[in-house]
């Protein structure tokens, strides 16, 4: 055993072992990207260099054993600023999406290849879940929502977007006909309770989300019936009456009550500040008397506290068009549903911080020698267009539209090191960017196992997992310096090369650029 | 490509089956075939242990090796640092326009030529510089391309191969240079130069006649060196304009006489030898028995170049009669720990870059128990503009032996090999005929001089990869793989090659070794700073009138190197800075010409002794270029092991890149000082961590141009995306430059004031080095 000083405190270590591992030993987690458990030391990544305090220089600390009497420490701002940086440089060449350009744009931040993937499926039980993960009203968006994500989906640029609004719509209506069951299961009731005003799509997404969250809504609406700006698109014609009340009528089963006719005034509102564990405000931008129930206001509305939406009063939470006026129904939907995250955090004593932002690797615009890339995971066929369009698709158009999608998120969203690392240190994509980008490529000739190189930061795990089980072909580095890529000897197929180590490779990838090509659940 | 395994198999057999033998059996197959078939890689595979993975990781990674066929000829395009800032670029772009090249190919479409850049071949002197097999064409420009094409075809099948030309196709018998500094002009150098340049013209000799500014020897003027293509060239002091017939028959023959006299004076062992009688050693080895001259060559102290240009590099005999092996015998009679304490005494440090105390290393590897030790010199001399390295194995070979025996002899080691780059082939040739002498003499093998001791010694060739100069990259590629640099400690001595205790030495390092044993302590760490001891040498290159191999003592002044044994900025132009150390240094400016070349002084201004290249600049060069050169080039040799330097080399090139294209911004200089911060502090080895140094230099001297490129303009013209090329009115309508524009950007107007389309200019130079009348003019 061996002294040394972590972070100014003292610890015990075997001899032999890195700082790194030292470090693990006492709970403390050194970042790496390339560094593997337990086998020799690469030094690529430099992702987890630490500071020598005697000579106030930083090293890798997987690459160096840890002696008698160093003096460490782990995490301080220049520290940071060092990992900033390696992370920053990976992703100036990392060329690839985390989450699909369709999700990022979508105001719910619905997981629309996942949905996608369960319809051509034919699961379309499993593609309802996806969709009410986010989506309080699938059927009613199905039909009003003005599909921005089909602006962004990456299939335009090769004939034209995925009706990703249509097949929404078909997993909501084909709940709603087959017996309107879908009921997720709640949490365990807090005895929280929570009032709510203006029963809008704001409104009502809240409410579905804190009843899931076990807490009780109590939504008020001066209207006789829930829905709020909804019924505009009722009166057009777009949106039948039936598919929005049905609709309500599962956030009711889940347990929210619904007071119509109600006018809240001045004093009724200090009745239910009183009264209630928190407030969300959602009464859209018609003339109220909102200014007079003592919130700090802005020139647009009532003034929230960043992502929050948590106003001058703690438990008072504002979302919707009373914050700031939008025409866009899907976008206030989605508030709603944020704020509900912020309220749950302000129940169960959390700070309030509202959802956490996450990094989103992006590339932009497919160039036209990439098209060929996307194609290798999709059907050519067009574009299904809907008889009439309001009776939506049917099954098989569904199953062929939700085919035509491409599957532009990355398959190692949630286990994706560099996406977390460049979460935790704040790194910026597009900071060493430089003016021409790297190609995306896909590799899918392996049964499993899909390689994009143009996701790869060359930290050779996967070289080194060939080697050590003898493939016949495996993986190699093929050139120097920059241009350096990993790939199979002599041009084989990437199935040749991972004969026997494909899972492990996969397992084991730091990054998206090997992944299982089968994916469902993230 | 048909490939008979057959032979596949005999080269598998002759190098070994193992991993260490992938680099030799690559280098026999690229022999034999000018590249590396793949059939013949996938038989490798077969027959051996090398697998797959190995044998593909180690032959993307070395330059050497090609995987598609070469041309018939290959074109070997210097762009050296001397080359680059005398126009090799504009050179090579010039040479594929000419052989009518599309993009991304390296060889002309008929399958005739190859063009490929090197990094140094060495003739810095002659500047620009093109090799086309085993012809080397000096002072190339792009104008003048097509002729040394047409040149080359007129020669290749003459038999008249491995020989100097002139770009426009002439041999050329030598140079004679006439001081035109001040001093010159005033002690009458006009009269002399008359006198030549007649004498030169009634006899029809191809001789250059050249004018150099301030010799530095202002008190022996006037001056005239004869540099003669073949031999030493010789500086005449005091001369008179009747001595100068005399002179210049003496050195040059009437056309026609030369060649046959020439093949008597040499017998042309190879292209390399060509190219250091033209740039190195002998070129600057000015007779010692001219005692006028001894005053400036007494600023020079030959330790690793001791007997320069008197000895004959492979003569054993010779090398005994000049105290050769004195040094190995007296250190057989010592004890080791005897020898490793003198060395500590002489205060000689490592000449490979960072200056670690030979002495210090020595012991390191001596108190390591271990049966099995190593000691290797490190001959992967990869700088351009740095030549010491081949220059002391092709001229010293037996002098570095010895210093390898005595380090294994003092270390404990019997095994040593050679790492000398495979471009080197004339420092090979000649340290294998060295090393076999050695064996049969009995200074290499069992019982060396009845001592006991025993040692082998063998060369292992690198394969064109700058970063195996560092030792542990270095180790990885003797053990064939590619030459990832790793994490030290464990250093070397400690576990080294094959896991075991390693002595890794330069070259130079090892050829000062004999000197301090043979005299003593005292006679080295007398020379010198006292934190630096002795001599080092240095490739003294660029702007400077004379350039070429010199060894001074440490602490000489920049001042005195330049101006005293380079003899100042050639061409009447201003010494504006020197780049020392090349890549991993820095440049210094002339108002700090009076550091001291040391480790600590170099150091301290930001610049690094490295391994020796030292480049002179004027005021036409372009510091932002300078830096975008040294990058590029530190770019392109990143092993890309590490995140820092693969990305942050890349990054930082692409910022000086948009710098001197006018596109940057006052942001990129923040960015590209925070990245040159960060690539110094994270990269894993000394290429990463001192590669940002080009940029630091300049950019805490020379900030003002870097600022002048964001708003636009590049003050020294050299940047060609910031400049332009006008026809003023000295223009006679000769229509010279409407001839030799390629792109026809000239309309030909005979008699008539040309113009050049600016829509259509490549910027290629052309029509400003054929205007007679410098009517050619960069804006």
């Amino acid at each position: 055993m061996l002294k040394l000083m972590i972070n100014n405190s003292e610890v015990k270590v075997p001899e032999g072992i890195s700082v790194l591992a030292a470090a693990r030993l006492i709970g403390n987690e050194i970042p790496s990207l390339c560094y593997r458990e337990g086998k020799p030391h690469f030094t690529s990544c430099m992702i987890c260099m630490v500071k020598d305090n005697k000579s106030g220089k930083l090293f890798p600390s997987c690459s160096v054993k840890a002696t008698e009497g160093m003096d460490i420490t782990t995490r301080d701002a220049e520290i940071d600023e060092s990992r900033k940086t390696a992370l920053e440089l990976m992703l100036s060449e990392h060329t690839g999406d985390c989450e699909a350009p369709c999700q990022v744009t979508c105001p719910a931040h619905m997981d629309i290849p996942l949905m996608n993937r369960h319809l051509a499926n034919g699961d379309f039980r499993e593609a309802l879940e996806v969709v009410k993960k986010d989506i309080a009203l699938p059927a009613v968006f199905g039909r009003v929502c003005p599909a921005p994500c089909e602006g962004a989906c990456r299939r335009k640029s090769i004939d034209s977007a995925v009706s990703i609004c249509l097949l929404k719509r078909y997993a909501g209506d084909h709940d709603l006909e087959t017996g309107n069951d879908y009921l997720p299961e709640r949490a365990k009731e807090t005895g929280k309770k929570i009032a709510i005003i203006g029963a809008g799509p704001a409104g009502l997404a809240a409410a579905y989300y804190l009843q899931l969250r076990g807490h009780q809504c109590d939504i008020y609406d001066r209207r006789k019936m829930a829905g709020g700006t909804l019924w505009d698109e009722v009166a057009t014609g777009k949106l039948p009456a039936g598919v929005l009340e049905m609709e309500v009528e599962v956030i009711k089963r889940l347990g929210a009550w619904f007071y119509p006719e109600t006018n809240i005034d001045e004093v009724r509102f200090r009745k239910l500040v009183e009264k209630f564990d928190a407030l969300l405000v959602t009464t859209g931008n018609r003339e109220d008397n909102v200014e007079k129930w003592g919130l700090e206001m802005t020139d647009r509305g009532i003034a929230t506290r960043g992502k929050t939406y948590q106003s001058s009063n703690n438990k008072i939470f504002a979302a919707g068009s009373v914050v700031r006026n939008s025409k866009l129904a899907i976008r206030t939907l989605g508030q709603g549903k944020e704020a509900a995250f912020s309220i749950h955090q302000y129940l169960s004593g959390e700070n309030v911080e509202g959802e956490p932002f996450r990094f989103n690797s992006k590339f932009g615009k497919l160039q036209e020698a990439e098209i060929g890339e996307y194609l290798k995971e999709t059907v050519k066929t067009g574009r299904q267009e809907a008889e009439e369009r309001h009776n939506g698709f049917s099954r098989e158009q569904v199953i062929a539209e939700a085919e035509r999608c491409m599957h532009c998120d990355c398959r190692d969203l949630t286990d994706c090191k560099l996406r977390h690392l460049s979460d935790e240190y704040h790194a910026a994509q597009k900071r060493y960017w430089s003016d021409e980008r790297g190609h995306v490529r896909k590799h899918i000739q392996h049964d499993f196992v899909i390689y994009e190189p143009n996701k790869c930061i060359k930290c050779g795990i996967c070289v080194r997992i060939a080697e050590e089980h003898k493939e016949k072909f495996g993986l190699t580095f093929i050139g120097r310096g920059f241009d350096v890529v990993i790939g199979v000897p002599f041009g084989e197929a990437i199935s040749s090369g991972l004969e026997a180590v494909g899972q492990q490779v996969v397992d084991e990838c730091p990054t998206g650029a090997l992944a299982m090509r089968e994916i469902h659940d993230k | 490509m048909n490939i008979d395994l057959e032979h596949i198999d005999r080269i598998v057999n002759e190098n070994g089956k193992t991993q260490s033998a992938v680099i030799p059996i690559l280098q026999s197959i690229q022999g034999a075939y000018n590249y590396l078939p793949e059939d013949a890689l996938r038989r490798i595979c077969e027959i051996s242990d090398i697998t797959p993975s190995m044998i593909t990781g180690v032959a993307s990674f070395y330059s050497q090796f090609r995987f598609r066929p070469a041309g018939e000829h290959m074109i070997k395009v210097c762009v050296g640092t001397a080359c680059h800032v005398k126009g090799a670029d504009q050179v090579y772009d010039s040479i594929r326009r000419e052989l009518n090249m599309e993009t991304g190919e390296d060889t002309s479409g008929n399958g005739k030529f190859t063009v490929e850049k090197v990094n140094c071949l060495g003739c810095c002197t002659l500047a620009p510089v093109v090799q086309i097999d085993n012809i080397t064409y000096g002072h190339v420009a792009s104008g003048n391309v097509a002729g040394v094409i047409t040149d080359f075809e007129s020669q290749k099948d003459g038999g008249k191969k491995r020989r100097f030309r002139k770009a426009t196709g002439e041999e050329m018998q030598g140079e004679i240079r006439i001081g035109l500094g001040s001093c010159c002009v005033a002690s009458g150098s006009d009269e002399i130069r008359n006198a030549v340049s007649n004498t030169i013209d009634r006899n029809g000799l191809n001789v250059n006649l050249k004018h150099v500014g301030c010799v530095g020897m202002c008190h022996q003027v006037p001056l005239v060196e004869v540099v003669p293509a073949q031999g030493e060239s010789i500086l005449y002091s005091k001369v008179n304009a009747v001595d100068v017939d005399q002179i210049v028959r003496k050195h040059f023959k009437p056309a026609g006489l030369f060649n046959r006299i020439r093949g008597t004076l040499n017998n042309a062992i190879g292209q390399v030898v060509d190219d250091g009688t033209w740039s190195g050693v002998e070129r600057y080895s000015l007779d010692v028995r001219e005692k006028h001259v001894s005053a400036f060559l007494d600023r020079q102290v030959p330790i690793a170049t001791e007997y320069r240009g008197v000895i004959n590099p492979v003569d054993i005999d010779e090398y005994k009669q000049r105290q050769g092996f004195i040094a190995l015998k007296k250190s057989l009679a010592k004890a080791p720990a005897k020898i490793i304490e003198e060395l500590k005494e002489s205060g000689i440090r490592g000449k490979g870059g960072a200056g670690f105390p030979t002495a210090v290393k020595w012991q390191m590897v001596a108190e390591n128990d271990s049966d099995q030790k190593y000691v290797i010199c490190n001959g992967d001399e990869g700088d351009p503009g740095a030549f010491m390295d081949r220059m002391l194995l092709e001229s010293y070979p037996y002098r570095i032996i010895e210093g390898i025996i005595v380090a294994g002899y003092s270390v404990g080691a019997r095994e040593g090999i050679m790492y000398i780059r495979a471009e080197y082939s004339l420092a090979v040739k000649r340290v294998q005929q060295a090393i076999d002498t050695c064996y049969e003499q009995g200074y290499l093998g069992e019982d060396i001089l009845g001592s006991g001791f025993g040692f082998d010694l063998k060369i292992y060739q690198g394969a064109g990869a700058f970063v195996c100069g560092e030792e542990t990259a270095l180790i990885a590629s003797i053990e064939g793989k590619r030459g990832f640099p790793s994490m030290r400690p464990p250093y070397p001595a400690v576990r080294g090659l094959w896991g075991q205790p390693t002595l890794v030495n330069n070259t130079e390092t090892l050829s000062q070794i004999a000197y301090i044993l043979r005299h003593d302590a005292g006679a080295f760490n007398s020379i010198g700073t006292e934190k630096s001891r002795g001599t080092k040498v240095f490739a003294l290159a660029g702007k400077v009138a004379r350039g070429g191999l010199i060894e001074v003592p440490m602490g000489m002044t920049i001042r005195e190197v330049v101006e005293e044994i380079g003899g100042g900025v050639a061409d009447g132009r201003t010494f504006k800075a020197i780049q020392i150390g090349g890549p991993s240094g820095g440049c210094i400016p002339a108002s700090l010409a009076d550091t001291p070349i040391d480790f600590e002084s170099l150091t301290e201004v930001g610049a690094m002794m490295g391994s020796g290249g030292m480049v002179v600049l004027d005021d036409t060069d372009c510091m932002v270029d300078i830096a975008r050169y040294f990058l590029s080039f530190t770019q392109n040799e990143s092993c890309g092991k590490c995140t820092f330097c693969r990305l942050g080399t890349k990054r930082m090139l692409e910022i000086l890149e948009r710098i001197t294209e006018g596109k940057g911004s006052t942001k990129d200089l923040d960015e590209l000082e925070n990245l040159a911060d960060w690539t110094a502090k994270g990269s894993l080895c000394g290429l990463g961590k001192t590669a940002p140094n080009p940029i630091k230099t300049t950019l805490t001297f020379f900030r003002d141009e870097y600022e002048a490129h964001i708003n636009g303009t590049c003050p020294t013209g050299k940047c060609k995306e910031l400049i332009h090329y006008e026809i003023n009115d000295d223009c006679i309508g000769c229509t010279l430059c409407a001839q030799d524009c390629p792109v026809d950007a000239i309309a030909f107007k005979p008699h008539e004031q040309h113009t050049i389309d600016l829509e259509l200019c490549i910027k290629c130079d052309g029509c400003r080095q054929v205007c007679p009348e410098d009517a050619v003019v960069v804006k």
